[in-house]
């Protein structure tokens, strides 16, 4: 399959963002000065108009009590909005939730992911098919997948998972999953890690189909069992890739968003409620829009801090 | 499997009964979904719950079609994926040809912003971006939903393409140059063709994107005319007593396409998201 | 060159904005926004009988119905119009009249139409009141209901009950029976702890949430009284009498209900349609609320009718508000379940053998209103809260409104 060969030899051979820019075209393409300008322009100025002014643009609005209204005018409150977020509890507690979701569906993402890829790697049929299957929930529309997780999660006890856990009797009665804190949180975290999965296998599956066979009779010479040849030859062979879908799907973490917006709405008691479903609920509901903007920029930092960290770790884990 | 060893045979089975398990638990919602989409009137889930309906209809569809503009959601969001998809593509691919190939003035710092901005959580824009669409004039506009897709697109197509220029042999362009050919031509009739396969990848990705995008519509559309797919969606589960037949087959209706989609590109998805990996 | 041209058209294309100028001929096309339950007949009868009607009686006058789910529409209400997108009528839950009128975005009508005062005479009181803001009117009701009490006569038989409770003891008492029948049946159930779920409660029970000023919530909201409406709902619901529906994400009230989940609930009168529609051969049981000390005071419910500034042509939209005003609408709206505000009509013939509206009209007697204020969305957000918190056990009665109460005093002391 020409296309996994060329999968697992890009991540290897082209460096992560410390990539260097392409060696320069020398003499022998002759063009004048602004042909690169012209090439650049329709597509920067869409990025610039949409990305960049708004980037900056919502700065400014974090520090004005905005008003939206046609007609009402702004008021400039300086650093308020932000000590005003920083005070308020439902962010903190908004905060953690978006935390706890990262933890929790990344480390299901790719531990399960993970065990996937190197069952699919080794099974000798359908590997195609199978690859298939685990992705198609990747590519079905989140707003689907969670009123399909609410239908599921009914209270009801004909709804699908009360019936299929009461006749297993992992419970006793159905139970009403979205009242209580905790039972909604199984159904937005089930869901993440649900869909998630497939991303995840189909990286570190290509990832494994890279690793040299060679290496593996080596280790099984040495007498390495199957947990000792995953051990030795499989984890560190893939952990530049482990550390690329640890990012990835930390940044995905951080935006959950739909799923909350639609399946609890945040609820009870805003004990469910993500940053950015928060973000979005005190600017779009509320109207408080300097607020949302200073919410939103201390998500941003939060982020690309996260982000600089990891990038950080991959060049030192790349030196050593 | 007869060449294999004894152990070995045992090692298959038990393998492929844990992906048989594991695919029965992916794919079991989606079923339920279909079977759901196809049962009659669902206001409370039917217990026991069945997978294959006593009584098949097509009522959901029909009343799903029948009502709320819903052909028409499904049109705007076919010309909305189709235009973000041509856009990022054609775009995108410029970009990138750029950074390959050419040596300019502020080009480090250009692609270094660019790169820069894919770290900031899109969604975190929404409001800067409603006021901005709000200025000018594009609230219920599908031309607001195109820009916005193509820009939060942008950066990240940019850099899977560059990546795809770089490795292709200068001597085909230089050839041409030679020839007398200027760049746009260079660019059009050599490097696209060449680049097809990740033009694809493009294309697909950024119209399953546009075709599934929420919150952007959400909240810039409201007349009803010109509402996307997951807003219609969402419009049938909106009232207190939701029909849940009505819901899935909406949904089903939306989720096909991508479905079909994803078979018929499988190769492109896969090298899509492997070259993901370079994201970082 | 041709590449380059189409390159300069494509981007062109993408940054100007598409003119998104709407062809208009003669007439104009009005845009109104409402929450007619599309399951349900009202928004047919909107559609296929009424606003025909009336473009046939206004040539030139075209009129757009755009439903929204009930639940979505207020929040994007405000967005459009944040936006300079609005419609020019919409239909509002009375509720939000007092917000949108101070947000400045609705038209004066007591200063607008000539004719306002004839209008303004011909509607009941109470529900008129609802549009009134700083001194002056911003719409005009458009249909009334309240709350009564639904009881499934299937489930009450089952139990060996006689007939709805008159009071909430009596109410309280039938729960043995009822649970009797088995563990996921349910006496009575709500679908959450809003306002439009707690207040009958609060006031049978003889409190409030403010004085009647509404400047201050300390001493009313948490009350002898309230704490007592809100420990016997936290009694029932813990016991299992109530459904935990209550807490929120349960399953809906009014499904339960046809489905002999539910033995009781507190419903309006469009359920009576609904039920024809979905349940043909279900028949509903209405009576009072229940009464408790306070009395059988229900919650009124209800829309009104207002004209947004920046209409596309104002005295159109009037024309169209005239018309929802006239004898032939509230009823045909009637027949649908969209009680009339015109008290003239319910001597009509129609309202006095009426199979429904009987109990509704005397429930609506005693029905109070939730308070008119625009920071209503906000207090409500509050009292659900505490709400949740009593009925889960984390906080008690006393302390949970004590916290609500001094949280809205500030809120009021604030404005918005």
């Amino acid at each position: 399959m020409p296309a996994q060969s060329q999968i697992h030899a890009r991540p290897r051979r082209v460096p992560l963002l410390a990539g260097r820019l392409s060696r320069p075209a020398g003499a022998h393409l002759r063009y004048r000065w602004y042909v690169p300008y012209l090439f650049l322009l329709p597509g920067l100025s869409l990025y610039l108009l949409w990305m960049v002014y708004p980037l900056g643009y919502e700065f400014y609005i974090s520090f004005f009590d905005w008003k939206i209204m046609p007609g009402q005018t702004s008021q400039y409150i300086g650093l308020e909005n932000y000590r005003r977020v920083l005070d308020d509890k439902y962010f903190w507690l908004s905060l953690e939730n978006t935390v706890r979701y990262t933890v929790v569906t990344v480390i299901g993402q790719m531990v399960i992911g993970l065990a996937l890829a190197v069952l699919v790697h080794r099974v000798f049929i359908a590997k195609r098919l199978f690859r298939a299957i685990y992705y198609l929930p990747v590519v079905t529309s989140w707003v689907v997948v969670s009123f399909l997780f609410q239908f599921i999660f009914s209270s009801h006890p004909g709804g699908l998972a009360n019936y299929v856990l009461t006749q297993l009797g992992l419970l006793s009665a159905p139970v009403a999953w979205m009242s209580e804190t905790k039972t909604a949180w199984v159904i937005i975290y089930t869901l993440g890690i649900w869909k998630g999965i497939g991303w995840s296998m189909v990286i570190f599956l290509a990832a494994l189909q890279g690793i040299p066979v060679e290496l593996y009779e080596a280790a099984a010479i040495d007498g390495a069992g199957e947990w000792g040849q995953f051990r030795r030859v499989t984890l560190p062979l893939i952990r530049r890739t482990t550390l690329f879908v640890l990012v990835a799907l930390i940044i995905g973490g951080f935006q959950v968003f739909i799923s909350v917006y639609l399946i609890t709405g945040g609820g009870p008691l805003h004990r469910t409620e993500v940053v950015l479903s928060y973000m979005y609920d005190r600017a779009f509901d509320r109207l408080w829009f300097g607020y949302g903007a200073a919410i939103s920029y201390i998500l941003a930092a939060i982020v690309v801090f996260i982000s600089f960290v990891q990038m950080r770790f991959f060049r030192q884990t790349d030196e050593e | 499997m007869s060449i294999l060893p004894r152990t070995q045979r045992g090692f298959q089975i038990t393998i492929l009964i844990i992906l048989i398990a594991g695919a029965v638990i992916a794919v079991t919602p989606m079923v339920y979904m279909v079977s759901t989409a196809f049962k009659p009137a669902a206001y409370v889930p039917e217990f026991p719950p069945r997978f294959i309906p006593s009584n098949p209809t097509l009522e959901n569809f029909r009343t799903a079609f029948a009502s709320r503009n819903f052909d028409r959601a499904f049109f705007n969001s076919a010309k909305v994926a189709v235009a973000t998809s041509f856009v990022v593509t054609a775009l995108a691919s410029m970009m990138a040809y750029a950074f390959a190939r050419f040596e300019f003035p502020g080009k480090t710092l250009i692609f270094y912003s660019v790169l820069a901005m894919m770290m900031v959580p899109t969604m975190m824009l929404i409001i800067p971006q409603f006021i901005l669409a709000r200025r000018l004039g594009l609230q219920n506009s599908h031309t607001g939903l195109v820009m916005v897709y193509a820009a939060g697109g942008m950066a990240f197509n940019m850099f899977l393409l560059r990546g795809f220029f770089e490795e292709l042999p200068r001597e085909l362009e230089e050839s041409a140059l030679i020839d007398g050919a200027n760049q746009f031509v260079i660019f059009t009739r050599i490097m696209l063709p060449l680049a097809r396969p990740a033009l694809s990848t493009v294309a697909v990705f950024s119209f399953l994107g546009a075709w599934d995008e929420y919150i952007w519509a959400l909240t810039i559309l409201t007349d009803p005319a010109k509402r996307t797919l997951p807003i219609a969606i969402q419009n049938f589960r909106g009232a207190h007593a939701t029909d849940w037949g009505l819901v899935f087959a909406a949904s089903l209706t939306a989720v096909v396409p991508t479905v079909l989609l994803f078979i018929f590109f499988q190769r492109y998805f896969v090298q899509g998201i492997s070259t993901g990996a370079l994201k970082g | 060159m041709k590449h380059k041209m189409l390159v300069v058209v494509l981007a062109l294309a993408l940054i100007l904005p598409a003119a998104a100028v709407q062809a208009q001929g003669d007439g104009v096309t009005l845009q109104f926004w409402h929450t007619y339950n599309e399951t349900s007949p009202e928004n047919e009868m909107l559609v296929t009988t009424l606003i025909p009607m009336f473009e046939e009686a206004h040539p030139g006058i075209k009129v757009e119905s755009v439903p929204f789910p009930y639940g979505e529409f207020r929040q994007t209400l405000l967005t459009s119009l944040a936006g300079g997108e609005g419609p020019d009528l919409a239909r509002l839950d009375i509720i939000w009249s007092p917000e949108f009128a101070a947000l400045g975005v609705l038209e004066p009508l007591d200063e607008i139409m000539p004719d306002f005062e004839e209008l303004a005479a011909a509607v009941f009181p109470g529900p008129l009141s609802t549009n009134v803001y700083d001194g002056h009117t911003y719409g005009l009701p458009l249909d009334t209901n309240t709350r009564v009490f639904m009881w499934n006569k299937t489930l009450y038989e089952r139990a060996g009950l006689e007939g709805p409770p008159a009071t909430i003891d009596e109410l309280k008492a039938q729960c043995e029976p009822i649970k009797a029948l088995g563990d996921d049946i349910y006496l009575f159930s709500d679908g959450g702890t809003y306002g439009w779920a707690v207040l009958p409660w609060i006031w049978s029970f003889g409190g409030d949430i403010t004085d009647p000023e509404i400047t201050r919530a300390s001493g009313y909201l948490n009350s002898e009284a309230t704490v007592a409406a809100y420990e016997f709902l936290a009694e029932m619901v813990n016991s299992g009498c109530f459904s935990p529906s209550f807490l929120g994400g349960g399953m809906d009230t009014g499904q339960g209900y046809f489905n002999d989940i539910f033995a009781s609930m507190l419903d309006g009168p469009w359920m009576f349609p609904i039920a024809e529609a979905q349940y043909p051969d279900f028949e509903i049981q209405a009576a009072l609320m229940p009464a408790g000390p306070g009395g059988s005071i229900s919650v009124v419910g209800g829309e009104n009718i207002a004209v947004f500034k920046g209409s596309r042509d104002t005295e159109a939209a009037l024309e169209f508000l005239r018309f929802t005003q006239s004898d032939e609408y509230q009823l045909k709206m009637s027949e649908v379940g969209q009680l009339t505000v015109k008290p003239a009509l319910l001597e009509d013939e129609y309202f006095q053998n009426h199979p429904y509206y009987g109990v509704f009209l005397e429930q609506l007697q005693t029905a109070r209103a939730r308070t008119p204020h625009p920071t209503w969305t906000q207090m409500e957000e509050i009292l659900s809260d505490a709400g949740q918190l009593i009925l889960r056990g984390e906080a008690s009665a006393q302390e949970a409104l004590d916290a609500a109460a001094e949280e809205i005093d500030s809120l009021l002391a604030e404005g918005l």
